[in-house]
């Protein structure tokens, strides 16, 4: 009988360890639940902002490139134009160094609003440096995830003196900021305010 | 416009350099710059200027407290507010507006717009 009474003891002290386990697992099952949905979201997202840094990079620099070329190939003409007048003036053909000068000021002229026009392209770096600050962030938080992620999993050694931090950068940018793609166009803005 | 001074507000150095050189070739030669909220609050304080153009997203303060304070303030109450930001959220702007911006450019922009909405704000 008493042989009886012992291994049921036994079972229950194994039950009752089994069910804390069991209650353990699930603790930590919802511990790391919301750190793993919230970096399995960030993953994707840190990842499309980085993508959308390198497009927009690359269109930002193409149409400066274009520009710059057409401020070359201008500039070779130029150079062209000043050795025509030159001849012009060798030869005294009068009328034809006024059109030259007419058409190399128009050149200049060209020259200087190119240069405006890749001033302007240059505002994607603006754009594109708050898409940086973007993704850093989002990165920044699944390194915070990570590590609860690895307290929950591996005990209080991930715990101590490991803790990931921000950077000391402070950090003010639009999580919409994009080149091309407004939320809302200028002329919907300027009507908005014509009825203010 | 030639005696306009004009407080250029951005924590980007990049768009500080091409709002400055565009408000120049505009014809606006007197152009001061500030970093954020904070540092125009404190340029505003010992030189005077009747025109603001402001970024929203800034470190220390940003736009739309900068603009807040100054509408809270009995000197600068009137005082013209461009805002220049990548913000083009429908309800940003609505809120821009509530804070007291007089007009609202969304970047990139070109020369002629930020010309253009000063030129409309001047005429009231």
């Amino acid at each position: 009988m008493s042989e009886v009474i012992n291994l049921q003891d036994k079972i229950k002290t194994e039950l009752l360890d089994i069910s804390s386990a069991i209650n353990e697992i699930v603790e930590s099952y919802k511990k790391l639940h919301s750190p793993l949905i919230e970096t399995k979201e960030n993953v994707p997202k840190a990842t499309e902002q980085l993508d959308k840094i390198s497009e927009q990079t690359e269109a930002a620099t193409h149409r400066m490139l274009d520009t710059a070329e057409l401020i070359t190939q201008r500039e070779d003409e130029v150079i062209t134009g000043l050795n025509k007048i030159k001849q012009f003036v060798q030869d005294k053909e009068y009328n034809s160094i006024n059109e030259q000068c007419d058409e190399l000021a128009q050149k200049a002229s060209d020259n200087s609003n190119d240069a405006f026009v890749i001033m302007d392209a240059l505002q994607f770096q603006d754009i594109t440096s708050q898409q940086i600050d973007h993704a850093v962030v989002l990165l920044e938080e699944l390194g915070l995830k990570l590590h609860k992620i690895l307290t929950v999993i591996g005990g209080s050694e991930h715990a101590d003196g490991n803790q990931p931090t921000n950077s000391s950068k402070k950090r003010a940018f639009d999580p919409h900021a994009d080149l091309f793609d407004k939320k809302t166009d200028q002329t919907a803005i300027d009507s908005m305010f014509s009825k203010k | 416009m030639a005696d306009l001074k004009i407080l250029a507000v951005d924590d980007s150095p990049t768009m500080r350099r091409i709002i400055l050189n565009t408000l120049k070739r505009a014809g606006f030669q007197d152009v001061v710059e500030a970093v954020d909220g904070k540092d125009a609050l404190a340029k505003m304080e010992v030189d005077n200027f009747n025109f603001v153009i402001t970024d929203w997203n800034m470190p220390e303060m940003d736009g739309l407290t900068f603009v807040t304070t100054l509408r809270n303030s009995d000197q600068y109450k009137s005082l013209p507010i461009l805002m220049v930001t990548t913000r083009s959220v429908k309800d940003d702007i609505l809120e821009a507006m509530k804070a007291g911006v007089n007009n609202y450019i969304v970047k990139p922009f070109t020369p002629d717009t930020l010309k253009e909405k000063i030129e409309q704000i001047l005429a009231g």
